[in-house]
């Protein structure tokens, strides 16, 4: 291209790029670069303590908090759910893919969590939580005799983890808030985005594909295991790096409307924490280092999934 | 391609002038407007319109999306805060002062001959009142005593409650009251109480949440736990309150703290511990048959007192107009409105001393005001301790607050876990902040012997 005809198309590119990438520094990457700079400063809310640069004392002070490990453990625990969630998404887009009457009115159906309020589904969830009159002790008690968890109120979960430090203990095993934003999560996820991905990766796969393992006489579970599950292999590796995403900066909303982070802290997740040390005890310059612990934290993760992912995907 | 383009810029900038020209405005008619930031309570619409009223020159603005102290400190510091905001405890109010957000208007309202310490209820001193500096004029002011339903004390053949009492003589009366059915749920329970009344209980066995001087937590005190067992024993040993789980049975969600006045409007507890402005709420239910009696004692007679200030924005360009409104709140139209409506009780004493006080000709069955009215002698504000973050401290006390009331821990055991990580918050404010630990070192100095 000449010179003079890329300077043309250069001007009419800009004022298209302008707006947005004037938008992504003012909005994104400034107050990034901005949190980074107050991460390694003492800056509250109350002005009582001089500002000052405290070069990386909040990441050593968050580093020996037991607190905040205790939320760290907690995000992790609410991570659980992550494989059930991507393999129920997976058994659900492989069920919508078949050539059924009235496929999109089910395709729809469980897509409806995620075009749904947030708020609205966390509310209904309390109401099925509910251990007197919620329908899902009713049904265990229907099913078993037995009258059921606590849910929300119970610190109790699967793994028994300690309420006050990180740690494990007998008294603590059972079912409780945390299993319920659990189950509460796969739930949501099973429907969603991961399952439409599937879907859209399920009707990429060359039929030819099918049809030779077919000739070959697979059955099946030869087919899905040999065929599908490879090809999808790009997919299911996106899927699990924004769901290890999506899951260490998760635990917010569920906080705020379900349980207040509660009880005793056990729903308290980095990304909560994050939001009651900077808007609600002040702690500005704290808050931010957690803010970049997290990033560093997820930053990580995805370097090991791409490390050791990406291998998978030479099929 | 250039057509679109230019299309387009044409398009944008048609629709920025439009969205210019329709943005709000302040009213044209010479008004200057006032935002107040406050929360959504019916009542404080009448007291905005009734200002508005007397003083036409102003408009204040409801803005209750805005309420929250991050908010307004967040908002304030950028330069987009209201004129007015409410402080609802002595930590918001440092919080505010330590902000540099609220506004020192000691000298302005001693100008207009208005003295808060002098009018208003001792309770309410904390919200406005800080380090003998006066930063908003109280609200409204509020103790707590008990509501009782009289529908459920004829039920139960009890004669209703008439004065000081203790709470041995209260958990009788509460476990008569407390109903189950043919199925063994507890129809309505004997007392309904909501946690964060838990300073009440602290107090009334003689126990501190910090030293006199606020240098140190002493809620691991013997007398603090005493009041927290209480608390707990009123749940799982004298069965008169609902534990968590059957809280959640009362309400239409489970979850984590329900509402204990429309428990208790809906029939479900005979007595709540309470204050006046829960009639806000109670008046939506036309047949209940309400009483109120002085909250039962321990072995001290002292009571929880609270309420509401409001503050104006230091760095507000309206605020000798904002000023107009406080001299408002200390006025006798806004204390009669507040008494009236029921918005806990008018912050200025003198005001709660009028017959309209005692009986509202539009709400004749309320014959039971001068209880608030009594029990204001005795209402002692939360501590708080200028050495730590009162945020930090009440998220730890809740925490272990969760495991009482959950039965997982007595009440000694989570006040020695609360006091201890207190002390550790106190002891790391006191290694960043030179101005607290200078402080902290004068009073322990001057404990020294």
């Amino acid at each position: 291209m000449r010179p003079r005809a890329r300077h043309r198309e250069f001007v009419p590119a800009m004022g298209f790029l302008l707006p947005n990438f004037l938008g992504f520094v003012v909005f994104t990457l400034g107050p990034v670069v901005f949190s980074l700079g107050v991460s390694l400063s003492n800056w509250n809310l109350q002005r009582t303590i001089p500002f000052q640069w405290i070069g990386l004392e909040n990441f050593l002070a968050l580093l020996g908090s037991a607190e905040f490990w205790l939320y760290f453990v907690n995000t992790g625990y609410l991570m659980l759910g992550m494989p059930v969630a991507i393999a129920g998404s997976l058994a659900l887009a492989l069920l919508l893919s078949l050539r059924l009457r009235g496929i999109v009115a089910y395709r729809t159906l469980f897509y409806l969590p995620t075009f749904t309020s947030g708020v609205a589904l966390m509310i209904l969830w309390k109401a099925l939580y509910n251990p007197s009159f919620g329908p899902i002790n009713a049904a265990i008690e229907w099913l078993t005799g037995w009258h059921g968890p606590e849910w929300l109120l119970s610190t109790c979960n699967l793994l028994g983890l300690d309420v006050e430090q990180v740690g494990l203990t007998l008294k603590q095993w059972g079912l409780g808030a945390r299993d319920a934003l659990i189950i509460m999560g796969v739930w949501t996820a099973i429907g969603g985005n991961s399952m439409l991905l599937y879907l859209a990766a399920l009707t990429n796969i060359p039929l030819e594909l099918y049809e030779a393992s077919q000739i070959d006489g697979a059955g099946r579970w030869q087919t899905f295991w040999s065929v599908t599950w490879p090809q999808l292999a790009p997919t299911t590796f996106f899927i699990v790096v924004m769901s290890f995403i999506g899951g260490l900066q998760g635990g917010f909303d569920q906080a705020r409307v379900m349980t207040a982070g509660g009880p005793a802290g056990t729903t308290t997740t980095l990304a909560y924490y994050i939001y009651t040390k900077a808007f609600q005890e002040f702690q500005i310059g704290y808050a931010s280092a957690v803010s970049w612990v997290l990033f560093i934290m997820i930053f990580v993760i995805t370097l090991i999934n791409w490390r050791f992912g990406s291998r998978e995907l030479n099929y | 391609m250039k057509h679109l383009t230019v299309c387009a810029l044409v398009g944008l900038t048609i629709l920025s002038l439009v969205a210019w020209a329709i943005q709000p405005r302040p009213i044209a008619d010479g008004r200057t407007v006032l935002v107040w930031v406050s929360d959504d309570n019916p009542a404080r619409r009448e007291q905005i319109d009734l200002f508005n009223r007397l003083n036409p020159e102003y408009c204040v603005e409801l803005d209750p999306a805005n309420a929250g102290s991050e908010k307004v400190i967040v908002q304030a510091i950028g330069g987009v805060g209201p004129d007015l905001f409410d402080c609802y405890d002595g930590f918001q109010l440092s919080a505010y002062v330590k902000s540099g957000i609220a506004w020192d208007v000691t000298d302005e309202l001693a100008k207009a001959g208005i003295d808060v310490a002098k009018e208003a209820w001792p309770a309410a001193f904390p919200n406005a009142l800080y380090e003998g500096r006066t930063y908003g004029f109280p609200t409204n002011a509020c103790t707590n005593a008990i509501w009782f339903n009289k529908d459920i004390f004829d039920r139960c053949g009890v004669a209703y409650p008439t004065g000081a009492w203790t709470w041995d003589e209260f958990i009788r009366v509460a476990q008569r009251l407390t109903v189950q059915d043919d199925a063994g749920r507890v129809r309505h329970f004997g007392f309904l109480c909501d946690w964060w009344n838990w300073p009440q209980f602290v107090a009334q066995w003689g126990g501190r949440l910090y030293c006199e001087d606020g240098t140190r937590c002493t809620v691991d005190g013997p007398e603090a736990c005493q009041g927290i067992q209480l608390m707990q024993d009123l749940i799982y040993k004298h069965h008169v309150m609902p534990s968590p789980v059957e809280e959640a049975a009362m309400a239409t969600q489970g979850g984590w703290g329900s509402g204990t006045i429309t428990f208790f409007g809906a029939g479900k507890g005979a007595m709540a511990l309470g204050g006046r402005w829960w009639l806000c709420t109670l008046r939506q239910y036309p047949n209940l048959r309400l009483g109120a009696v002085e909250s039962p004692h321990g072995p001290y007679r002292v009571f929880r007192g609270y309420g509401r200030a409001t503050c104006i924005n230091r760095s507000s360009p309206r605020r000798a107009a904002a000023l107009e409104f406080l001299k408002y709140l200390a006025g006798k139209p806004y204390n009669d409105l507040v008494n009236h409506q029921a918005d806990a009780l008018a912050p200025v004493i003198r005001y709660c001393f009028t017959p309209e006080f005692l009986h509202d000709p539009e709400f004749p069955a309320e014959d039971f005001n001068a209880v608030w009215r009594d029990v204001m002698k005795a209402a002692v504000p939360d501590q708080i301790s200028p050495f730590v973050n009162g945020n930090v401290a009440g998220r730890l006390f809740e925490k272990q607050l969760d495991l009482v009331k959950n039965g997982q821990k007595t009440g000694a055991e989570a006040m020695k876990t609360a006091a201890r990580q207190v002390n550790e918050e106190i002891a790391k404010a006191l290694e960043i902040d030179p101005s607290l630990r200078a402080r902290y070192r004068a009073f322990t100095q001057k404990a020294e012997p």
